[in-house]
This record gives C-alpha cells, sequence and structure tokens, in this order.
C-alpha cells in the first residue's frame, strides 16, 4: 500500500464552491479535446484539524428528521459535517471520475462510540478502491472522524460514475435482477415538494438535483429527487441506540422523487434492525438497509 | 409506615352517564370538549344526587385538546353542581384515556385515600384545536422575544406564504406517518381476517345496539345533549350487503387485498362520559347502588414502530398479564367488552389468543389463552356502531360492562381497549 | 317570560292611560315567597258559627290581626265568612252583606274565604239550598273582585269541623300567595285527617317526591316548589328529555330518572328508585303529559291512543304498582285540565284523558285512603309555558284576558303550589277531589 500524502485544510470547504469546482469541471470534460485525467485515483488524505459543529443545526437537523432533541450528534449529521471534507478530494483536479452526475451507491458507517456535541472533533477523508461496476466505475471515499486519540465514526460512501469505464467497457452484463417485493409496510413518509430545500438549508448541501424540479431538469432529471442521505437520516431517526456503539448500511436503489410518499418497512433482527424503502405510488425500490449495535465489548475501559 | 397501613379494600362502580356519541360534524359540531364534558358530568350528578358533594377527584381527558384547556377537567368540574372543592385532574393515554382515568382512580379508592370519585373522557373531532404552522410558530415565538423594532422587523420578514396555512392534528402515529387505519390494515392482513369476518363483526355491534337501545338498556346510562338522545352512528337496519358494498377505506396499498372499509371501521366521532366510582362505605351512606366491583386493570404497550407488532396489538399482551395476575384464564368472564377501534382490531387480538405460536413466542404462555365464546362479546354493541370518541370510549365501556354484570346478579367482565403509540389498557370488572 | 302587557297597563302612565282607555287592567298577582306576610292585612272574620271563636284563635296563632267587623280598618288582607252552620237562605244575607260592605276596604291581592257544609241529598231541602247557594254566591263574589284578590271556598263534609286539620290547611293555602291563580273554587275537606305542618314554610319537610314529567314547563316548577317546600325531589320524564331533565334535577339538588311512563315497568322502577335512593316514596305527583290536538272529524288513532296512554292509562297503571306496594301515606296528586271538564275544540282526546283523570282520583280515593294515603287532582287552566308562548300574541292576550276573572293567564307555579299543598299531609283530609287552577276562568266556570 502506497502512503498517502496528507492535505491539512484550514477549514471546511464550503459545499458551495465545490460543486462550483465541479461544474466547471464537467463543464471543461464537455469541451472538445478535452484531455482525461488518467484513472487513478490521488494518493492523497485531506484532512480537517477541528471540524465545527453548530449545536444550532444539531438542533434544527433533529426536528427535520422527527428525532429527539439530544446533544449526541446523529450519525448522518455527522456524515453531513465533514461531506464538504469528502467533496474536497473528489473535486481535486486529479480526481479520475467527474463528480456531478456521480451516482451515491451506499454507506456502510462505524458510529464507534456516542458523539457529544461538544467533542473536539477532527476528520481525515480519502478515496480508495477504485473499481469497474456494470454501468461504470464505482469508488469508496472513506472519512474517518476522531477526538484526537481514537476513530469514533468511520464511513465509507461509494460512489458511481455511470458510463466512465476504467479501460475499456465490459460486455453488456446481464445479471438476473431479481424483481423487488415490498415487504409489508411498518411506515409511510409523505416527502413534501420542499424536502431538499429544507435538508440543504440544515447540512448545507445545496446540489440543484435535490433542490427544485427546475434546478434537476437543467442536469437531466424530471423532478428533484430527495437526498439519499435525508432518508438515511429518517431511516436512523429513533431507532439507534443512544449510548453505544453501532454499525449501519444503507443501499440506494431508485432515486425518490419531490414530492411523493415513501412506505418503509422494519424489521427487528437478532442484533439490530433492518430497513427497506420504496415508492408507496410506484413500488419501486428506493432503499435498504441496516442497522448492527455493536457487541459491548469487555475491553472498553470504563 | 406498615403499622398504619390500611388494607386495600374494593373500589365500586356505582354508575356512568354519557352523552350520546354524533359522528363527527354533526351535531356537537360547535361544542366543545368542556361543554360535552360538562353535560357529561352534570347528567351523573344528576342521575345520582351528587350535587354539593366535594368528590375525592375527578379524572378525565381528553385526546385532542386545545391548549387553552390545560385544565379541562377542572374547568368541567367547576361548570356543575359538584362542590366547587372537587380536585380534578386531565389525563391523556389516547384512546385508553378514559381507562387509565377510570382505573388510577379505582385505585386511589382501594387504597383508601379517596372514597368517591369521577373518571371518565371526552373528544371532538369537529371542535378540534388547529395550530399555526411551525415556521409561522417560529416566527410568533421570537417575535414576542424581541425587544425593539428591528429584530421583531426582522421576524416578521421571515414568514413566507406557505407557513399562513393551519396544521389541522392527524389521526397518523408520529413516528411511522401512518394512520391507525392503515396500521390496522397491517395486522389484519397478518391475522388473515378476512373482509367477510369483519363485516359480520361491524353488522353484530349495530344490530346488538339498537336491540339495547330497544330494551331501554340505555334509559340510565345515557343523557340526551343537544338535541341529540341516541348516538348517530347506529344503523339499526344496517345489512351484510349494504357493508359488503363499501369500497375499502385504510390498506388501499394492499390493492385487492383490502379488507377494512367505513362500516367496519369506527368514524370520527365526538362526546364524553363519566364513571361514578366510590368504596362500599361510599355507596352505602349515600344509598347508592353498587353495580361492579372494579378488580383490576393493566396497561401493556408493543414496538409498533419498529414492525415487532401491530399497532393496536397492546391488550393482548395485557389481557395475558392480567390474567395471570389473577389467576384467571380467558374463559372466565361472563362478558367480553373489546373495544371496536376496528373490526380488524378485535378479531385479530382474539386470534391471537387463541394462536400458539403467539402465545408462546410474544406472551410466553405454554398453551394460547383460547377463544371465547363469541355470544359473550360486545352484547350490547360497541364503538363500531355507537362510534369512538377517544377519550370518552373507556367510560362508556365500564358503565355498560357494570350495568350488565349487576342485571346478571353474578360473573365477571373483561374489558380490553387499544390505543395509540401502541399501548391498550384492560381490566375486570366482577358482578355484584 | 315579562308580560309586556301587564306590565305596562300597572305602571306610571299606561297605567292612567289604559284606566281611562276602559282596558282591562289585570293586576299582578300576589304570589308566594318565603317570609312574606301570609295576608297583606287584618282579616275580618264573618259568620255566628260556634266554631268562630276558635278560628279566630288559630288566625291569631298564624300571626294574623283578626278583626269581627271592619269599622276602623282601611286596608283589609282577608274576609272569612263562618257559614257552616246556616240552615235557610234567608241567613245568608248578613254575613254576606257585611261582607260586601268590607269589600272596597280589601287590600290587591286580598282573600274572601267562605267555610260551609257540603250540600247533600239528604239534607233538608232549606239547607240544601242556602248550602248550595254560597256555592254561586261565593263565585259570584270572586268575578267581582279586583286587584288581584280571590275568592274561595272550603267545603266541610258531613261531621268534619271547621278546625279539621285540612279546614285550616286549605285557609291556610286559599290566604296564602300560594293560591294566587285559584279563585273561584272550592275545596272539600271530607274527614278530620292530617296533620298542620311544624312549619307552614316546610310542609314537605322529610318527603320524598316523584314528579313526572318534571324536564320543563309545569312538571319543572313542581319540582322546584316541593323542593323549596322540603321535599327530597326525584325527577322523572322520558330519555329523550334527559339534558333538561338533568338541569332540573341539579336545581333542586333532587335525583333524575329517565324512564317513560308509559313503560309497563314506569310504576316499578319508580319505587325501586326511590326507596332504594332517598328511603321512601311519600309523594307521586302525575304531571307528565302530551298534547296531540285534532278536530275528531280530522282525528287519527296515532294521535287518539297516545294521549290515552301517557295522559291517564300510564297513571292508571303506575298507580296499581303503587297501591300493591303498600307504601305508606302515600299522596298522589295528578295533572287534569279545565279541558277534561269543560270541553276545548281540537281537544277531544285531550280532554277524554284530563277528564279521565277527574274520574280516576275520585275513584282511586278510598284505596289509597285505606293505606293511609289520597288521591287528588288539580286541574290548570291558561297556564304559561314553553307551549302557550308559541301561541300567536293576539290570540294568546285575549285568551288569557278575556276568559278567567283575574284577567291573565297563570304561571306553572301557580300549579305547582296548588299540587304542593294537596301533596302535603295538612291536605290529608282532601281526597278524590279536583282543584281547579284557572283564575276562574269561564271555561267550566
Amino acid at each position: 500500500m502506497i502512503a498517502r500524502t496528507r492535505v491539512v485544510l484550514d477549514a471546511a470547504p464550503s459545499l458551495g464552491s465545490l460543486y462550483a469546482k465541479a461544474t466547471g469541471a464537467r463543464l471543461r470534460q464537455m469541451l472538445p479535446d478535452a484531455k482525461r485525467e488518467a484513472l487513478d485515483l490521488p494518493h492523497v488524505e485531506h484532512q480537517l484539524a477541528h471540524v465545527p459543529v453548530d449545536p444550532a443545526k444539531l438542533v434544527a437537523y433533529q426536528r427535520l428528521m422527527g428525532d429527539t432533541v439530544r446533544d449526541t450528534l446523529p450519525s448522518v449529521f455527522v456524515h453531513g459535517l465533514v461531506f464538504p471534507l469528502a467533496m474536497s478530494v473528489m473535486v481535486r483536479d486529479d480526481f479520475p471520475l467527474p463528480l456531478l452526475g456521480m451516482v451515491h451507491l451506499s454507506n456502510q458507517v462505524n458510529h464507534v462510540a456516542s458523539i457529544p456535541v461538544d467533542a473536539t472533533l477532527g476528520a481525515i477523508a480519502w478515496a480508495e478502491s477504485m473499481r469497474g461496476h456494470r454501468a461504470g466505475t464505482a469508488v469508496d471515499v472513506i472519512v474517518e472522524v476522531t477526538d484526537g486519540t481514537r476513530v469514533l465514526w468511520r464511513g465509507v460512501s461509494t460512489y458511481l460514475a455511470r458510463g466512465v469505464w476504467l479501460g475499456s467497457k465490459p460486455g453488456s452484463q446481464t445479471e438476473a435482477r431479481t424483481p423487488f417485493v415490498a415487504p409489508a409496510r411498518t411506515g409511510s413518509w409523505k416527502l413534501a415538494a420542499d424536502t431538499g430545500r429544507a435538508y440543504a438549508a440544515v447540512m448545507g448541501d445545496y446540489n440543484p438535483i435535490h433542490l427544485s424540479a427546475f434546478s434537476a431538469k437543467a442536469l437531466g432529471l424530471q423532478r428533484a429527487i430527495a437526498h439519499g442521505m435525508y432518508m438515511a437520516g429518517r431511516a436512523l431517526a429513533g431507532a439507534t441506540p443512544q449510548s453505544t456503539g453501532y454499525d449501519w448500511e444503507i443501499e440506494f436503489a431508485t432515486p425518490a422523487f419531490l414530492p411523493s410518499s415513501v412506505d418503509v418497512a422494519f424489521e427487528d433482527k437478532a442484533d439490530g434492525m433492518s430497513f427497506s424503502g420504496w415508492g408507496a405510488r410506484s413500488g419501486k425500490p428506493h432503499f435498504s438497509g441496516s442497522i448492527t449495535v455493536a457487541p459491548r465489548t469487555s475491553a472498553s475501559g470504563e | 409506615m406498615s403499622d398504619t397501613q390500611q388494607p386495600i379494600r374494593p373500589a365500586v362502580v356505582i354508575g356512568g352517564n354519557r352523552i350520546p356519541f354524533a359522528r363527527s360534524n354533526g351535531p356537537y359540531s360547535k361544542a366543545s370538549n368542556q361543554d360535552m364534558l360538562t353535560a357529561a358530568l352534570d347528567g351523573l350528578v344528576a342521575r345520582f344526587g351528587l350535587q354539593g358533594q366535594r368528590l375525592g377527584g375527578v379524572a378525565a381527558g381528553a385526546v385532542l385538546k386545545h391548549s387553552k384547556d390545560f385544565n379541562l377537567v377542572r374547568e368541567s368540574v367547576l361548570g356543575t353542581s359538584l362542590s366547587a372543592q372537587t380536585p380534578a385532574y386531565d389525563v391523556q393515554m389516547a384512546c385508553a384515556t378514559g381507562m387509565e382515568a377510570i382505573g388510577s382512580l379505582a385505585n386511589k379508592i382501594k387504597l383508601g385515600q379517596i372514597d368517591s370519585a369521577i373518571g371518565g373522557g371526552v373528544d371532538t373531532t369537529s371542535d378540534a384545536p388547529i395550530a399555526v404552522s411551525e415556521g409561522l410558530r417560529s416566527v410568533l415565538m421570537d417575535l414576542s422575544r424581541a425587544r425593539s423594532t428591528s429584530p421583531k422587523l426582522k421576524a416578521i420578514s421571515r414568514i413566507r406564504p406557505r407557513d399562513l396555512a393551519p396544521n389541522a392534528p392527524g389521526t397518523g402515529e408520529p413516528r411511522t406517518g401512518l394512520s391507525m387505519g392503515d396500521h390496522q390494515a397491517i395486522t389484519t392482513k397478518a391475522w388473515k381476517i378476512s373482509r367477510e369476518a369483519q363485516d359480520e363483526l361491524a353488522l353484530a355491534s349495530h344490530k346488538n345496539l339498537a336491540a339495547a337501545y330497544e330494551r331501554n338498556f340505555f334509559d340510565d346510562l345515557i343523557t340526551p345533549f343537544a338535541g341529540v338522545s341516541k348516538d348517530t352512528n347506529l344503523r339499526a337496519d344496517s345489512t351484510i350487503e349494504k357493508l359488503a358494498s363499501l369500497k375499502p377505506a385504510f390498506g388501499k396499498n394492499l390493492g385487492a387485498e383490502a379488507t377494512m372499509t367505513a362500516g367496519n371501521s369506527t368514524p370520527l366521532t365526538d362526546g364524553a362520559s363519566a364513571v361514578l366510582l366510590g368504596s362500599e362505605d361510599y355507596a352505602r351512606e349515600h344509598d347508592l347502588p353498587m353495580l361492579a366491583n372494579f378488580v383490576d386493570f393493566e396497561a401493556a404497550a408493543v414496538d409498533f414502530v419498529h414492525g415487532a407488532d401491530g399497532l393496536l396489538m397492546a391488550p393482548a399482551y395485557a389481557v395475558a398479564r392480567m390474567l395471570k395476575r389473577n389467576n384467571l384464564t380467558l374463559q372466565d368472564f361472563d362478558f367480553y367488552e373489546i373495544h371496536e377501534a376496528f373490526a380488524g382490531t378485535v378479531l385479530s387480538t382474539l386470534a391471537a389468543w387463541d394462536d400458539p405460536e403467539f402465545c408462546k413466542n410474544k406472551l410466553g404462555l405454554e398453551a394460547p389463552l383460547g377463544a371465547i365464546d363469541r355470544s359473550k362479546l360486545n352484547v350490547n354493541g360497541s364503538s363500531l356502531a355507537a362510534g369512538h370518541p377517544f377519550a370518552a370510549t373507556g367510560g362508556r365501556l365500564v358503565a355498560t360492562l357494570a350495568k350488565m354484570l349487576h342485571e346478571k346478579g353474578s360473573g365477571r367482565g373483561l374489558i380490553s381497549v387499544c390505543a395509540a403509540g401502541g399501548q391498550g389498557v384492560v381490566a375486570i370488572l366482577e358482578a355484584r | 317570560m315579562a308580560d309586556k302587557y301587564l306590565e305596562l297597563v300597572n305602571s306610571g302612565l299606561t297605567k292612567k292611560l289604559a284606566t281611562s282607555l276602559g282596558l282591562p287592567r289585570p293586576s299582578i298577582l300576589r304570589r308566594y315567597a318565603p317570609g312574606e306576610a301570609l295576608l297583606p292585612g287584618p282579616v275580618l272574620l264573618l259568620g255566628d258559627s260556634s266554631s268562630a271563636q276558635q278560628l279566630a284563635d288559630t288566625l291569631l296563632g298564624w300571626g294574623l290581626d283578626v278583626r269581627r267587623h271592619a269599622v276602623g280598618v282601611n286596608r283589609l288582607g282577608g274576609i272569612v265568612l263562618m257559614l257552616d252552620e246556616l240552615e235557610a237562605p234567608a241567613e245568608l244575607s248578613a254575613p254576606m252583606l257585611a261582607a260586601g260592605a268590607a269589600l272596597r276596604q280589601l287590600a290587591p291581592g286580598g282573600r274572601v274565604v267562605s267555610l260551609s257544609r257540603e250540600a247533600l241529598d239528604t239534607d233538608a231541602p232549606a239547607v240544601a239550598a242556602v248550602r248550595q247557594g254560597i256555592d254561586g254566591a261565593m263565585r259570584s263574589v270572586g268575578r267581582e273582585l279586583r286587584g288581584g284578590a280571590t275568592a274561595n271556598g272550603i267545603v266541610l263534609g258531613h261531621g268534619v269541623s271547621p278546625s279539621a286539620p285540612s279546614a285550616l290547611a286549605a285557609l291556610h293555602f286559599f290566604f296564602s300567595g300560594r293560591s294566587a291563580y285559584v279563585d273561584g273554587q272550592f275545596l272539600s275537606v271530607d274527614s278530620a285527617d292530617g296533620t298542620l305542618p311544624a312549619d307552614f314554610s316546610q310542609p314537605l319537610a322529610g318527603k320524598v317526591a316523584v314528579v313526572t314529567g318534571a324536564a320543563r314547563g309545569i312538571g319543572a316548577a313542581i319540582a322546584q316548589t316541593l323542593h323549596r317546600d322540603g321535599a327530597t325531589v326525584v325527577v322523572v320524564d322520558v330519555p329523550g328529555a334527559g339534558d333538561a331533565l338533568a338541569k332540573v334535577a341539579n336545581k333542586v339538588s333532587g335525583t333524575a330518572l329517565q324512564v317513560d311512563v308509559t313503560r309497563p315497568d314506569a310504576g316499578a322502577k319508580i319505587i325501586e328508585h326511590a326507596v332504594a335512593r332517598h328511603g321512601s316514596l311519600d309523594i307521586v305527583i302525575h304531571n307528565a303529559g302530551i298534547t296531540r290536538d285534532k278536530l275528531l272529524a280530522n282525528m287519527d288513532a296515532r294521535r287518539w291512543d297516545s294521549v290515552i296512554a301517557v295522559n291517564i292509562s300510564s297513571q292508571l297503571a303506575m298507580n296499581e304498582a303503587f297501591l300493591a306496594a303498600e307504601l305508606p301515606g302515600l299522596r298522589i296528586v295528578s295533572l287534569a285540565s279545565t279541558s277534561g271538564i269543560a270541553g276545548n275544540r281540537g281537544q277531544t282526546n285531550y280532554a277524554a284523558s284530563k277528564g279521565g283523570v277527574i274520574g280516576m282520583v275520585r275513584a282511586s280515593a278510598a284505596s289509597f285512603a285505606a293505606a293511609g294515603g289520597g288521591i287528588n287532582a288539580v286541574a290548570p287552566g291558561f297556564i304559561e309555558t314553553e307551549m302557550t308562548a308559541k301561541i300567536p300574541v293576539a290570540t294568546r292576550t285575549v285568551a288569557r284576558m278575556l276568559m278567567p276573572s283575574l284577567m291573565q293567564g297563570g304561571l306553572p307555579v301557580d300549579v305547582a303550589e296548588a299540587i304542593g299543598f294537596l301533596a302535603s299531609d295538612a291536605a290529608a283530609g282532601i281526597n278524590g277531589r279536583t282543584l281547579r287552577v284557572c283564575g276562574q276562568s269561564l271555561v267550566g266556570a
């Protein structure tokens, strides 16, 4: 494994400027004679020595998700805090995949321990495991959040650059996809037309595809779609343990257009629970995932 | 402490009163919770000559309540001819409000803390509180906190047109976003309850309630209100064909498998009820009847949010625990009053009690609780016919069952009430 | 409900105007209020009866200023004519003329009461003549009196002394504002039964009374009056009237019993409730009644039968239950109507039921007396109620002014007062009788 070069950022970049940069990169790629960068991930990691936590934003997030306001950080909120750092890796000039139009496939998070709102947090982000996917090229972006002594939160976000191929395009793979059968629902979410704007207002993620039908159309979508992390946040709200660590993961299938109704199912399992969501009307799967409560280790030194 | 403790004494149901239940936005649309509760209390006071008496306590509540009604029950008591020295408090446990109010008062009587009490409940969905939107509320709160013009203007500038739309209270579960009916639809399907079975239960409810009116059963249980003297939801002439012709109203996502209609589900209803409880000494001293002993009650709750149980299945658990504590079997009852939130609720609960797997895995029982004699179920009708003003249903059930037991002169009755939030309260009454 | 006309013609300028125009000027009646004087002035006791002195002593005991002649009295509260020992019509002259001479001094709301004996078929003709003559004379006095004053008589049965408890109680009732709308009527005292109350303001103390049809109107007034006079009241009405009934119950600190009196078990329900909840059943007021008016030519069976069922058949059935229960000293007062005496257009069914009440009480008197109780009826005339308020104003004004001597309709409380009196133990000597409360209406004389 080649050691990564550490780039220390003074402050978290704003997502707005990152999107602008990403859009610029996209435009550059669309120009004739645009030179394809080498299909190699940069061997760097970006570090943010101090991740600021705004308690008011935390309250706004918890209210938005219908969760109880507490002074510990929800896992998806942490994701939102360090998302600009992760983005800063993906908008590097030497990052081989175009950011805009990239599809968010899944997240896997180890929420190692409860994180108080007043914790002093730092974070490191890097990309790895660029690999072929039947629809293009997938890549993992890893972020680790620490309190200076140990990693409290580790997230793997997997993205897909659709139609971008490592080397040659593979032959048409016709995996027999099992048709989705919705389980018995245990709940239903009404996603209002302004859901994307409301999430963006809290977490700063003003990706145009989430904001309005107009801005989404500009990027080739019929209507605005819900933030994947909004749905992850809803799924986790009230379902995660408060005092212990846990792991969770989510996989995204089809996007949820706004406004719409999403039927959801939660099911208890031995060590946590699984969940899924699908279009109440379309019947198309939007996401599925699980929460696993980490077994208590006697060596946790308390 | 121990040497001054009193032995536990019986708490008796002396009688009850309710106003006729009326479908929402009907004859009671201009009546407030306080109006209706006061009327129910007034009727009870008149029936038992309680004018000027200082009772041990009055506990009741409403599920849908205006913020100005923070002291709803006390305010209602002050409007009656009870002594103004009668203390009162509000209880809220969704549709189990009435049961919880009555049960906790019975406990106080049993402990000798009080000698007499009135428990009950009231609800209106016609005069429900309308809240301003969260956005407008936030602005208004900041406005009231602002001390000078500039921050006030700044706050006002935040108002958006959509903030001006009011928020009406929904009957949806906050944590799942599903209405109670849609929740029950999941349970109904899981227990494979047929449309026909639900319609039959609904029809029986109407027929039984109509027959009870016919034999003047409610003469000393109901006092008319606002020109209404009979539950307006009652359809004495309902038929199985009419019920079968209705389109599904809940669980519509199930398509052809949807079985729950407006006919086998309770409608939104307005109404109020009250039950007079006392110690034996109190009843004797005041020459009041003793209809039944309030023997015991039990609350349970289930995790419906994560699908472990159906929203309205808590009574299945509560009954199992209460039977064990009282060393009784499910068959040791002469009457079963199972609140008909939906026909599917009653039938799912009965199916669960009779299901070896549910009883073993969920209730931890060696053998299932078993089936009940259906001819003893809701014999004078229940919520499908009478309607269900959430908090008022407990009082209706206790008064009705107590009277039935007293008429029979012996035996025991079981009450089961499910409630929003995955809760339920059940109770045992014994004739006297 | 304020009667605008009554108010206008009795105050200030409009009073003068009404007088000069010769408009009928009905008076504001002297009605009972606890604590008020029994009569608005001294009482003149006329007649040469051997019981006169004894009666004078009794009246003094009631706190009255008793006079044997009217000389020097500016304002008389009442006149009592002791006519019980008259043997021939000629003997009526002296007391009647003496009374006539004193009439101008009679205060508004004053009372003229005669005491006489019943004219029997076995009497000597002259004796019967004078006794019956008193009837005509007193009714005529009633027609001549103004200012809310009334004339009534007490008719003693054979061998009943003028100082019999019920005679004295009847006299007290006629004096009192309780009889405000009773005019030109006779109360017959048949026996020396009864005991005068220790306190005339609480004649029903300790009694348990049931009032049917008590949710509104006359029934509600009866409940309030009985409660005021000391009774514990059970108010009864059909379940459909339960809300109004509850209000009445709570007003009188009584209990409400929702039961349809036409139910076969109504009597049993009433007994059970009264005895279980209040320890006894001492008084029943059969007030529940309905009207379903229609000219006989247009009458249908539903109208006819429902009126008969509620107004009389139910009472007969309940009375049987009461008699079977052998309730000691049970006193019943039943609501008749002047329509049942004189008839009323459009009310053949109602009049049949109310006439039926009069017959029923007469025929039930002995049975109830056997258990130490009694049964009587009160026949109201035109009473201002919610029901009559619906009659057009002009018709109503004419009805209430032209018909009765008192030139006005009565109030529910006027009926209630008469009922309260007949329900009391002091009236135990009065049995099987019907007392009209009609302001001496032309209807039925």
